[in-house]
């Protein structure tokens, strides 16, 4: 226990990893304590069973920055990105299949089929969607701006975003303010007419939130997904090879390359604090490690609730970290497979298997999916995502084998009848195949092995809170200058020292690392 | 005044139209305001629908009028008289009830009943909402500034938007920001637990809207109508003495003392352009009245695509108006009752027949009634805002009768297979079986009935769609977003051609505000 460390860094997940390399590099002494026996956090890849590896709880790393990657010298590190995924293909009702492309003239070709209206306004919406998710990444690259309250400094900030806002030119611009509020559905019936079309986009409006395709702001979070993607490869996602675990041990190595020291099945209990400043942490089992600086990338409510305590709280930032939304909806469920599967649909040779499959059909499924949820049960017709990875990466299966990841949406974590239990598991899992079955008469032959993750198992076996691996839903009330909370969207807390840098902080889950490189920054250059 | 010729003409003598003939009649121009109906007022009437019965036929309380439009405009003097509505009373599922009163004491009282927490966050509740509707307060009699304008005033008019953000405290800023993008649900949440209570406000956030209390963008609404309760001249909700026509008799008997011409039964067919500019409008019955400015209080659609060829009009604004959302989803029921009504929570006669008595027990309860909605049908058990107008101004009906005003959502303008007479009975009995449960003596005491769909609301009144704010109050179509972007400031591509009705800023209720603004600016431009 003799040595001290400058800053402390609980949770190793890709923003604490991120958050201590940054640190180290800085030459602070950095120690990373992580829970579990394993660094990655939500971005961890398993064994599913003998020479089957999967992510448990997203197959998704979000966008990796190339700024990060050549910051942090991730390559070097053992990080190799796959090429994106290049299709996204809806199935719906009636063998009814559309593959979008990231080729675009692929994407048009195959949309002309359903809709040559349609497939007239998809450049003009992709491209238009682009660029409002490029004012994104811009605003995501550094600390949200405060909008009242603020300095001169901050007026300047202001003015800079303001005229690159402007920049946008009064088309954009205008177009920006108009679709951030609206729901998926209102965008995408006011372009297109295809249902398949609109569901197949549409689902990603709703991914990980407790709102259905008609809700506001659900436009938002489908352009909070598209950042950094390319122009009209929506849903269409970065792969890492061997898994997003990958990416955590590429940070891990770059952190302890950096000095940093990671210490694993370490659990941090509290924070010990004196006189509204962090000194150090205690561990379980009572040992007490020293710092003068703590990023926590838990979420903001067991940070602020369960480690610092509320009686240095405020009784109404108590009561607003507890108001703070994360409400786990997705199930994940992974099957081993003794084969690729049959679609009837989709050739065995299809792109479409490289790629994300969504099972939706129409808005309204999605939406009479997420009436169930709301009314607080599981829904009946749940919408799927199917990803096969170990196509593209046959590393994570043995030969002619796979396995097949599946977000299944909504499972709300909460129940109001009934809890989550081998039961609900089980006959969640059953749904799903009987669903997958439908489209895939010979699936359930193939399955050597499966596992359902509910939230609850989410939150049990990896601390997602509510099993919301977002740890703040991305309402527009939680995003920005609001994330996670209104006064603490800078990475700052009410401890002095204590900097919050996990998911829940701006700008969120769809840009790996981007809350741990801010709370780094915001450690090192306090405001 | 005899001459055909004029300074202004109005199109449409709904209250806000109304209000700028009065305002620039005040300033000493000629002006005529041309009615379709037999009557003035638009969806402000008082009718007598069967003899001896006036029924506030759609609008049906005010308390949103702007105080300065009072003041201004001398309504007291033209007959305006406003009763206060004292409660709102909930009946539960348990037979039980919820009693809110226009004392802040006893309200605090009778919910402590079902919640002492609650009634001990009730007055923290209302200085916050007084705070958020002083904060919004200056925007509604603000014009909306462009934001893609570099012109040097729209800079100095956004400059100014911004300072009076900025000069919010930061946590009232934070609040007010939860506001605008949050569901009443979530925002309710925050602050009461009893479900009685959250539901009877979240309505108010659904008034009008396609949303349901858990859809984001409810909570802004919810403010829109707080402000009446807060700022509004009588501080509470009313009703006009003679029912809420007389609101709008007595604009138009001022409009008419300030030397304003006010035609009924003039419909305009279109709006005469010479040159890009308006000269005049035709009518229905072939005549034509010229006037040196031409200005529309009808909503968006009719303004800009029915009155004038849209050819003429740029593409941007035609799409615009074309997106622009209407979706009427309310109904209204007028009842004739050969005795008052006797509600099973309070049985016999009481102070609460005063008020209004809301059908709204749950959040689910207002959930499931959207979802009916929101797959094309109307709410099977729908919310209802029900007030007995006879009971607190007895010349409404014949002695010892009473007119009933049933207020309801969810009626969607695009029924599954389309409304029908059959339909509208359906309807009727649906809301009259829903309210028979709670008062029981209500359907041997109907003595003649009145069914309003949203179809027939845009018959009448001519509001498309039957919305009755004039198109959403979703918050991609609030402030420089009513009704295009570019189009915020009441002018059109076609010049001395303006815009006055609720599908401008501030819009929707009997607020008037868009009617003052439209004057002004007119005034402004010196025409």
């Amino acid at each position: 226990m003799a040595a001290t460390y400058d800053v402390i860094v609980i949770g190793a997940g890709i923003n604490g990893l991120t958050a201590a390399c940054h640190l180290a590099k800085a030459g602070r002494r950095v120690l990373v304590l992580e829970r579990r026996p394993q660094a990655g956090g939500a971005s961890v890849t398993e064994d599913l069973a003998p020479g089957f590896r999967y992510d448990p709880c997203s197959s998704d790393p979000g966008w990796i920055p190339p700024a990060m990657i050549r910051d942090l010298d991730l390559t070097r590190h053992g990080l190799e990105l796959l090429p994106s995924d290049a299709t996204l293909t809806g199935i719906g009702t009636d063998a009814g299949t559309l593959m979008l492309h990231r080729d675009q003239q692929t994407t048009i070709a195959a949309i002309e089929k359903v809709s040559r209206g349609d497939a007239r306004q998809w450049p003009a919406f992709a491209q238009r969607m682009h660029k409002l998710a490029g004012f994104l990444e811009m605003m995501y690259e550094m600390q949200p701006p405060r909008l009242i309250g603020g300095g001169l400094g901050e007026m300047v900030t202001l003015a800079k975003l303001g005229h690159k806002l402007r920049g946008l030119g009064k088309k954009d611009m205008v177009e920006l303010l108009r679709v951030l509020p609206m729901s998926i559905a209102e965008l995408l019936d006011d372009e297109f007419e295809n249902d398949l079309l609109k569901a197949t986009i549409g689902a990603g409006g709703v991914s990980s939130i407790f709102q259905g395709p008609r809700s506001a702001g659900t436009a938002f979070v489908m352009l909070h997904h598209h950042v950094g993607s390319d122009t009209g490869a929506f849903r269409m996602r970065q792969r890492v090879r061997g898994g997003t675990g990958s990416l955590a041990n590429a940070l891990a190595s770059a952190a302890r390359a950096a000095g940093a020291e990671i210490r694993l099945g370490t659990l941090v209990t509290a924070l010990r604090i004196a006189s509204g400043r962090v000194t150090g942490v205690v561990l379980a089992g009572g040992d007490e490690i020293s710092c003068t600086e703590t990023v926590s990338s838990t979420d903001v409510r067991t940070t602020l609730l369960d480690l610092a305590g509320p009686a240095w709280l405020d009784p109404e930032l108590v009561r607003a970290v507890q108001n703070v939304r994360a409400r786990g909806v997705v199930a994940r469920m992974h099957l081993a497979l003794s084969e690729l599967p049959r679609f009837t649909t989709l050739p065995a040779t299809s792109d479409a298997l490289r790629g994300v499959i969504s099972i939706a059909t129409n808005l309204d499924h999605i939406e009479r999916a997420y009436d169930d949820a709301k009314h607080g049960g599981i829904s009946r017709r749940p919408v799927l995502e199917i990803t096969i990875p170990s196509l593209a990466d046959p590393g994570l299966a043995p030969a002619g084998q796979h396995v097949m990841s599946i977000s299944v949406q909504y499972a709300p974590f909460t129940l109001r009848h009934g809890e989550w239990n081998a039961e609900t598991r089980e006959a969640l899992g059953r749904d799903v195949i009987g669903i997958v079955t439908e489209h895939a008469p010979d699936f359930a032959r193939t399955v050597l092995h499966q596992q359902v993750l509910t939230p609850a198992d989410l939150a049990d076996n990896y601390f997602q809170p509510e099993g919301s691996t977002d740890h703040a839903e991305l309402g527009l009330d939680q995003i920005l200058f609001m994330r996670p909370l209104a006064g603490f969207s800078r990475n700052q807390s009410p401890i002095d020292g204590l900097f919050l840098g996990g998911a829940g902080s701006h700008p969120g889950r769809a840009i790996a690392g981007g809350a741990g490189r801010l709370a780094a920054r915001a450690v090192l250059k306090p405001a | 005044m005899s001459t055909n010729s004029y300074d202004v003409i109005i199109i449409g003598g709904g209250h806000n139209g109304l209000i700028t003939a009065a305002y620039l009649a005040r300033a000493g121009k000629r002006v005529v305001v041309l009615e379709k109906r037999h009557l003035v007022g638009g969806a402000a009437v008082s009718e007598q629908v069967f003899p001896g019965f006036t029924y506030s036929v759609f609008s049906y309380v005010v308390s949103l009028l702007r105080p300065e439009i009072i003041r201004d405009l001398e309504l007291p003097k033209h007959g305006l008289q406003i009763l206060p509505l004292e409660s709102t009373v909930t009946p539960l599922p348990n037979g039980d009830y919820l009693a809110q009163w226009g004392d802040k004491d006893r309200s605090r009282r009778a919910l402590a009943r079902h919640s002492q927490t609650d009634a001990e966050a009730l007055d923290s509740f209302g200085q916050l909402m007084h705070h958020m509707a002083m904060a919004v307060r200056p925007i509604l009699g603000m014009m909306p500034p462009d934001p893609t304008s570099l012109s040097p005033r729209e800079l100095k008019s956004l400059a100014k938007f911004g300072g009076h953000f900025r000069q919010l405290e930061e946590k009232h800023f934070n609040w007010l920001f939860k506001l605008m993008t949050m569901s009443a649900a979530d925002f309710l949440d925050e602050w009461f637990e009893f479900e009685g209570l959250k539901a009877t406000k979240s309505a108010s956030g659904i008034i009008g809207t396609f949303l349901g209390p858990r859809s984001p963008g409810t909570a802004y609404v919810l403010l829109h109508h707080y402000m009446g309760e807060i700022d509004g001249a009588f501080r509470a909700w009313g009703f006009a003495k003679g029912g809420t026509g007389s609101v709008s008799e007595s604009i138009a008997s001022s409009a008419r003392a300030l030397g304003a011409e006010v035609r009924t039964n003039a419909s305009v067919s279109n709006v005469i352009v010479k040159n890009g500019r308006a000269v005049g409008v035709a009518l229905e019955n072939g005549d034509e009245v010229r006037a040196r400015v031409v200005v529309s209080s009808l909503d968006p659609r009719r303004t800009f695509l029915q009155l004038l060829d849209a050819s003429a009009l740029p593409d941007d604004l035609v799409t615009a108006v074309k997106r622009y959302k209407f979706r009427g989803s309310s109904g209204k029921v007028n009842l004739a009752l050969s005795e008052a009504p006797s509600f099973t929570c309070m049985p016999g006669p009481g102070a609460h027949l005063r008020g209004a008595v809301s059908i709204s027990p749950s959040y689910d309860y207002l959930e499931r009634a959207y979802d009916d909605a929101k797959y094309g049908e109307f709410s099977k058990q729908p919310y209802m805002d029900i007030v007995v107008p006879s009971m607190i101004d007895p010349g409404m009906a014949p002695p010892g009768q009473h007119v009933m005003s049933i207020f309801v959502q969810y009626a969607p303008y695009d029924l599954n297979g389309g409304w029908t007479d059959e339909k509208r009975e359906a309807f009727g009995d649906a809301v009259v079986n829903t309210v028979s449960e709670y008062a029981p003596n209500i359907k041997p005491s109907i003595l003649h009935r009145q069914v309003i769909t949203p179809p027939d609301i845009e018959r009448i009144t001519g509001l498309s769609e039957g919305n009755i704010f004039a198109g959403e109050l979703s918050l991609h179509q609030l402030f420089f977003l009513r009704p295009a972007p570019g189009y915020a400031d009441y002018r059109t591509p076609v010049q001395r051609y303006y815009q006055c009705g609720s599908g401008t800023h501030p819009g929707g209720g009997i607020m008037g505000a868009s009617g003052r603004l439209a004057a002004l600016r007119i005034l402004e431009d010196g025409i």
